[in-house]
């Protein structure tokens, strides 16, 4: 049982500790305007309402990879402190999205550093792992992409086919930045689906795996007021995982909340979340600088059509 | 592999952190309308809602329903009160203002054209947020000065989407107030939402409060401007007077008179209107020295038939005037707050409830103090009390506790010092005493005014 190896104190946190980690990874005053920018559909997908089913689905997802499913587990301790690990996720994809340059690759060339001492064999399939391998990499990329789209799609801001094709296009430059090499990250929608077409031989639930989607799902570690909210955002994120992903969890037989009643209780937990210690801040940071880009972008228009007209 | 248990539950229980969450949101939150720095003032425009989208960003998927639940929490349930009450008092501010597009769209669609067509003068900057909406000074064609709120676009229909999900309510309700009976909870908080998001609704509300009101020498409630209001639109004559901060320096006679005022206001309108404006909050209040006060917002109105009225009159008179207990227990139970039949001794029950008629029990003069209140507000929550196991809050008097827990720590505050009895004789329908102070005689003229 995970449950009895969570000590107490860190359900508290839990919750916290990635609000926190927001808090802090938004920045004040950066010195560009990072990987994305404040026009960028990368920047409404990760503040979307829709955003925990995205983040809980990747996590969904991931886990069916042998591989860094292994790396996972024999290499990090985040069973000993949940919290710890969510918050460190939440601080990595919350900076490179939108930190600026440098922050951004500092930070990836720190979970690089990670990374470099995470491999081994994996028991299940005796193959040898190196978290630092492109396709894992990829991997991982494209499970957060692709739980992104599922969880705007289903629950959140509905984007159009252009738009979808360019979040994933935007997202390479983040898959790079970890090490992907450049041209091997999906850059469409139609190439993303292709990619999981083609991985999904090497998927497999294993017990760790199992083992890992039952912590997730059932999630001992929040607070009691919440364990209502985890619940509902376990249902959203695994029913909308693919067909394939689904059979592969066990997941039969799922019927997928209904978009209302979910983003209901997506708006409490944002409310919540909103309550924490920074969070509205930090949102009225992003919500400021999107609108300075408007400003300018309309500006920019402006005096294109008067010079235009000028000449 | 172990079957993942996935229970799809439609309820949750985030409530007490959602209340505290809304109490932090708030006070980190640019205090909108206040004296604020001029980084702030441009900050908030900065800030402001545009779009009906940004409307339901902020105020949609049950924000605004959060909100109202911590209202309606701060009602019946004190013990939990602190966030809620601070979530009350500030999140509806820290809620920016609309920008002046997005507010003037409001008026061309509900008044058919654009506010500096409809209005003589229009000032765009809003000079106060108002449930769920925002208050503009304008100048009316006839030379009237006027208060417009205008509703946010959307609202109503996202807040009344939302109350649909009654699960989820219950849920929420359930953690934020735990003791009381949630079914009954529901029905009052979904009706008197959907009333307050109907701003034809509140301006009926507030024309019966501004006739009845009418002439009174110290109460001043806003006339509506019919033909500028529809149901998201209120246009009213604008008020002057300072805010309840200022007001509290004041000296201690005039924080007297009025407080004398309020109490007045409260228990005529209660007695004969059979209608409580349920949200007694000094932000509604706008002051004048002399206890002239004006109140504002009649969104939150409870209105009462005499048979919901009844058996609180009963309570009062079985208990003040008659000082028969055994008739105070049967007034009780008419009115559905004790089970009939309950175990308990009647000098117990007695006992247990006087606190809340202590200012009106005897004549004489009694300060109202902070203590005080906070000592209604205890005993109100006392679960542990032997009385807690058979007692309730029936459905129609849900809002009115805000005598309790609200009017009562307003007038604390105040340190307000009066024969509170004698003024509450003066009111009583089974008494209808003589002007014991001033005020209460310059109220008899306006009363033989309004009757002849």
């Amino acid at each position: 049982m995970r449950r009895g190896l969570v000590t107490a104190g860190v359900s508290i946190s839990l919750f916290q500790r990635a609000a926190a980690a927001f808090a802090a990874s938004v920045p004040s005053d950066p010195a560009d305007d990072g990987l994305f920018g404040p026009r960028s559909v990368t920047w409404r997908v990760a503040a979307d309402l829709s955003a925990p089913v995205a983040g809980l689905r990747s996590l969904l997802l991931q886990a069916l990879h042998p591989l860094a499913m292994a790396g996972v587990d024999q290499h990090s301790d985040w069973r000993a402190d949940p919290g710890a690990r969510f918050a460190s996720t939440a601080a990595y994809v919350v900076t490179t999205t939108y930190g600026d340059t440098a922050t951004a690759r500092a930070a990836a060339a720190r979970v690089r550093r990670i990374h470099g001492t995470v491999r081994g064999t994996d028991t299940v399939t005796s193959q040898p792992y190196d978290a630092n391998d492109p396709a894992l990499l990829l991997w991982v990329h494209a499970g957060l992409v692709d739980s992104g789209l599922a969880a705007c799609r289903l629950y959140g801001a509905r984007l159009s086919a252009a738009e979808e094709d360019r979040y994933v296009a935007e997202m390479t430059a983040v898959a790079e930045l970890i090490g992907v090499p450049a041209g091997m990250a999906p850059a469409s929608v139609a190439e993303l689906d292709a990619y999981f077409t083609g991985v999904r031989p090497s998927l497999a639930s294993s017990a760790s795996t199992a083992d890992t989607v039952t912590y997730l799902l059932e999630m001992p570690d929040v607070e009691p007021e919440l364990a209502e909210v985890w619940q509902v955002l376990a249902a959203a994120s695994a029913a909308s995982l693919p067909d394939w992903a689904r059979e592969l969890h066990g997941f039969s037989g799922l019927v997928p909340p209904q978009r209302e009643p979910v983003r209901q209780v997506l708006g409490v937990l944002d409310a919540v979340y909103l309550g924490e210690p920074g969070v509205l801040e930090a949102r009225q940071r992003l919500t400021l600088r999107m609108r300075a880009s408007e400003a300018q972008s309309s500006e920019a228009q402006s005096s294109e059509a008067q010079s235009s007209e000028a000449q | 592999m172990s079957e993942p248990r996935l229970r799809v539950s439609r309820g949750l229980a985030a409530m007490r952190l959602a209340a505290r969450g809304g109490a932090r949101y708030a006070v980190n939150a640019p205090r909108l309308f206040a004296a604020a720095g001029e980084h702030r003032q441009r900050l908030r425009d900065d800030l402001a809602l545009r779009t009906a989208q940004d409307v339901a960003d902020t105020l949609g998927t049950m924000k605004g329903v959060l909100m109202k639940i911590g209202q309606l929490a701060s009602y019946v349930d004190e013990g939990l009160a602190p966030p809620a009450r601070r979530m009350l008092a500030t999140l509806q501010d820290s809620v920016p203002p609309m920008s002046p597009e997005l507010a003037a769209g409001v008026i061309r669609a509900e008044l058919g054209g654009d506010p500096d067509q409809v209005f003589e003068t229009w000032d765009p900057l809003p000079i106060a947020a108002a449930s769920i909406g925002q208050v503009h000074r304008a100048i009316t064609r006839d030379g009237l000065a006027v208060a417009v709120k205008v509703q946010y676009p959307g609202i109503a229909e996202t807040i009344a989407a939302d109350l649909g999900n009654v699960a989820l309510i219950r849920s929420l309700l359930k953690v934020a107030v735990p003791a009381q009976d949630v079914n009954g909870l529901i029905g009052e908080l979904r009706d008197r939402i959907t009333e307050e998001l109907d701003y034809v609704r509140e301006a009926e509300s507030q024309r019966l409060f501004a006739g009845y009101f009418d002439g009174h020498p110290f109460i001043t409630v806003p006339k509506i401007v019919d033909e500028l209001s529809t149901a998201r639109v209120i246009t009213s004559e604008l008020a002057t007077g300072v805010r309840y901060a200022e007001m509290l320096g004041w000296s201690q006679e005039e924080k007297d008179l009025t407080a004398e005022t309020i109490y007045r206001f409260t228990f005529r309108s209660l007695y004969e209107l059979l209608a409580f404006n349920g949200d007694p909050h000094p932000g509604n209040y706008l002051f004048e020295p002399g206890g002239r006060v004006t109140f504002l917002d009649f969104g939150l109105v409870k209105h009462f038939t005499d048979a919901e009225l009844g058996p609180l009159i009963d309570m009062v008179q079985t208990l003040c005037i008659d000082q028969d207990e055994d008739g105070f227990r049967r007034a009780m139970e008419d009115a559905g707050f004790l089970q009939r039949g309950a175990p308990l001794a009647t000098p117990d029950i007695v006992e247990h409830m006087s606190v809340f008629y202590d200012p009106v029990r005897s004549a004489g003069v009694q300060t109202m103090t902070g203590e005080q209140a906070s000592a209604i507000a205890r005993r109100y929550v006392d679960f542990k009390s032997p009385l807690a196991a058979y007692a309730r809050i029936p459905r129609a008097y849900v809002i009115i506790q805000r005598i309790n827990l609200g009017l009562f720590a307003i007038l604390g505050e105040m340190h307000a010092t009066a024969d509170w009895r004698s003024i509450s004789e003066e009111i009583w329908p089974f008494v209808l005493a003589s002007p014991s102070t001033p005020m209460g005689e310059a109220e008899a003229g306006w009363r033989a005014a309004a009757t002849r």
